[in-house]
């Protein structure tokens, strides 16, 4: 049995992308294509979810939703145009649902870029930023933690302080990283 | 006694630093940036990531199978464990193409959740439920609302016959509510807001064994 579900606090209606229709560029290799642009989405995804399963699930619903209007045609760039348009859509609803944050909230998080590449180390790079930005016993507990996989104890040792003190630090490590604009 | 959020927290982080999905629970919206910014680092520390080569085959078969049902009906998304992609393309996407496709492979929105091998799921001891109340509970990829009267059980699916909303249980009112527009359903899956009409909720089917235990027919 499983809790009942939680009912968000701004039940914010996802937004639809736009309802046009593109169309894949080659009958044969259109499974191909579609499969390429979708690991770029999941890697979009990825990095901002951070678990393989909501990664997959959230891809699923992307291909779902954006699939069945793609047809023969059209360049790969307006497949990626959509695809990525729903990507946002589907993870605007996954945050809205979880967390109860609003369509608002979520707009700048979401209007990044689209990658024009393959699958690139672009988060990590975009998490050294922000850790540059922080004191240095919040960058440590977040280094120690995410970066190098160490349990609380572990960090505990390492930064000689005990377990409950490493946890509320890296709750406030994680406020302040929150607040940092790597891209500024 | 509430947890306090550096454990809330930490539980969260826990579970991401293993792999495990993002379990949320009510108050976790107080740190809603913190949970954001710890699925980032949790990210960033996996290096770039790829599909494992069993997703994308998933996908693959996914793709090959559209151009010939041209829309994927909400039922058969419910079966595939897509329940909430399912009411997105029932819901949002289908919803405006019926005119154009007829609606004539669409079946019903009350017709059994019954997937393809399905197997039947303990979900708990009949005792577990209480009477006159509806428990949200997983049968795999299928998630339903278990209503018990009595010594007998019923279930419906847990996704909203319009929006793709997980509903959730009103006590008070004895509905289930559905977060994303004001429409509510009985137990037994029927509508009962008067200002959206809208197809009932799919029924999932459940049995009771010999031994008192409850079981969900899910995946």
């Amino acid at each position: 049995m499983t809790a009942e579900p939680r009912r968000p606090s701004d039940p914010a209606e996802p937004s639809e992308p736009a309802g046009e229709v593109v169309d894949l560029p080659n009958a044969a290799r259109a499974t191909d294509i579609a499969l390429d642009e979708l690991e770029l989405v999941y890697a979009f995804i990825y990095a901002r979810v951070g678990n393989r399963a909501d990664a997959e699930d959230l891809t699923q619903q992307v291909a779902l939703k954006a699939i069945p209007r793609l047809r023969q045609g059209a360049p790969a760039s307006a497949i990626r145009g959509y695809l990525f348009a729903t990507a946002r859509s589907v993870l605007g609803a996954f945050w809205s649902m979880r967390l109860g944050l609003s369509q608002a909230e979520l707009h700048e998080d979401l209007a990044l870029a689209i990658p024009q590449g393959p699958p690139s180390n672009e988060p990590a790079e975009r998490a050294q930023r922000i850790l540059a930005e922080l004191s240095d016993n919040y960058r440590r507990v977040l280094e120690l933690r995410f970066l190098h996989g160490y349990s609380l104890k572990e960090v505990a040792s390492e930064m000689r302080s005990t377990v409950g003190a490493v946890k509320v630090m890296q709750l406030r490590a994680l406020r302040a990283a929150a607040k940092v604009d790597p891209d500024a | 006694m509430p947890e306090q959020p550096e454990n809330r927290i930490d539980r969260i982080v826990n579970d991401l630093l293993h792999g495990r999905r993002l379990r949320l629970r009510a108050g976790d919206a107080d740190e809603k940036e913190a949970i954001t910014a710890a699925a980032r680092f949790a990210a960033a520390g996996q290096g770039p990531q790829r599909m494992s080569p069993a997703f994308r085959r998933r996908l693959a078969e996914l793709i090959e199978s559209t151009p010939n049902e041209a829309w994927l009906t909400r039922r058969a998304a419910l079966v595939a464990g897509f329940g909430v992609a399912a009411g997105a393309v029932a819901g949002g996407l289908l919803g405006k193409q019926l005119g154009s496709l007829g609606g004539a492979s669409m079946l019903s929105a009350s017709s059994p959740v019954v997937p393809v091998n399905g197997q039947w799921t303990d979900v708990g001891a009949l005792a577990d439920f209480a009477d006159g109340q509806a428990t949200h509970v997983t049968a795999g990829a299928v998630g339903a609302f278990v209503y018990r009267r009595g010594d007998s059980v019923s279930a419906v699916s847990s996704i909203c016959s319009h929006l793709p909303c997980e509903l959730w249980w009103e006590k008070g009112s004895g509905l289930l509510e559905c977060p994303c527009h004001p429409v509510s359903f009985t137990p037994d899956g029927k509508p009962s807001s008067p200002s959206y009409t809208l197809s009932a909720l799919n029924e999932v089917k459940t049995r009771i064994t010999s031994a008192g235990r409850v079981e969900v027919l899910g995946t």
